[in-house]
């Protein structure tokens, strides 16, 4: 059980963070030229947030078969996705929605996506590294 | 929203699976996989229902039935 959860944790990621990450760093740039390009990334980010829910579900499921979530690094990870997800919720999606509209200066969306690419590569780090543990690669 | 019909279908029949499989076989395997399925279908319809206003984020939030409800919502009431 716990490798079927591992594999639908790792597989949800990839398809539901990759493209986030893709077209959340791609917006800045189609913002500031006309075009369809940034509504459609930012569909892409809008649908694929909702799909990233999957992750962190299983992610807890994966972890509680296993018996780690008392684990320092995963504590961590948990810490820095939720804050991960904050950014994309409250600064990210809200910012490219009000570009889309109204046309402006992207350097702060460009640093909140930065951030946000940031915090999921160190998650991934850490749970393969897993620091702490004996566990880890 | 053919999202928000997807993810409230799913939360009905994930629960559905999981009470039946209680009441019956009571297989770890499958309460182990379509439990988080259902917490998955959950928090989808929250976050999916989420830009429809007040009204339909509480309808939402309900367990089990959240999503059904949220689909139903009356279409231009106040609550």
């Amino acid at each position: 059980m716990a490798e079927l959860l591992l594999s639908v944790h790792v597989l949800a990621a990839i398809l539901a963070i990759g493209p986030v990450a893709v077209a959340a760093s791609l917006f800045p740039r189609h913002a500031r030229e006309p075009g369809a390009g940034a509504a459609l990334l930012h569909r892409v980010c809008r649908v694929y947030a909702v799909v990233g829910i999957t992750v962190p579900v299983f992610g807890f499921a994966t972890a509680a078969q296993l018996g780690v979530l008392g684990d320092a690094w995963l504590l961590t990870s948990i810490a820095l996705t939720a804050a991960a997800a904050a950014v994309l919720a409250f600064a990210i999606l809200p910012t490219q929605r009000r570009l889309l509209a109204a046309p402006g200066d992207t350097g702060r969306l460009a640093m909140a996506t930065g951030i946000f690419n940031l915090l999921w590569a160190v998650v991934v780090v850490l749970m393969i590294v897993r620091p702490g543990s004996t566990t880890g690669a | 929203m053919r999202a928000l019909r997807i993810a409230a279908a799913a939360e009905a029949a994930t629960l559905a699976i999981l009470l039946i499989n209680l009441a019956t076989v009571h297989l770890p395997a499958i309460s182990g996989l379509c439990g988080p399925l259902h917490g998955t279908a959950y928090l989808a319809t929250i976050a999916l229902a989420w830009p429809a206003g007040p009204a339909a984020r509480w309808r939402a939030a309900i367990p089990g039935i959240g999503g059904l409800l949220a689909l139903r919502r009356p279409a231009h009431s106040g609550r």
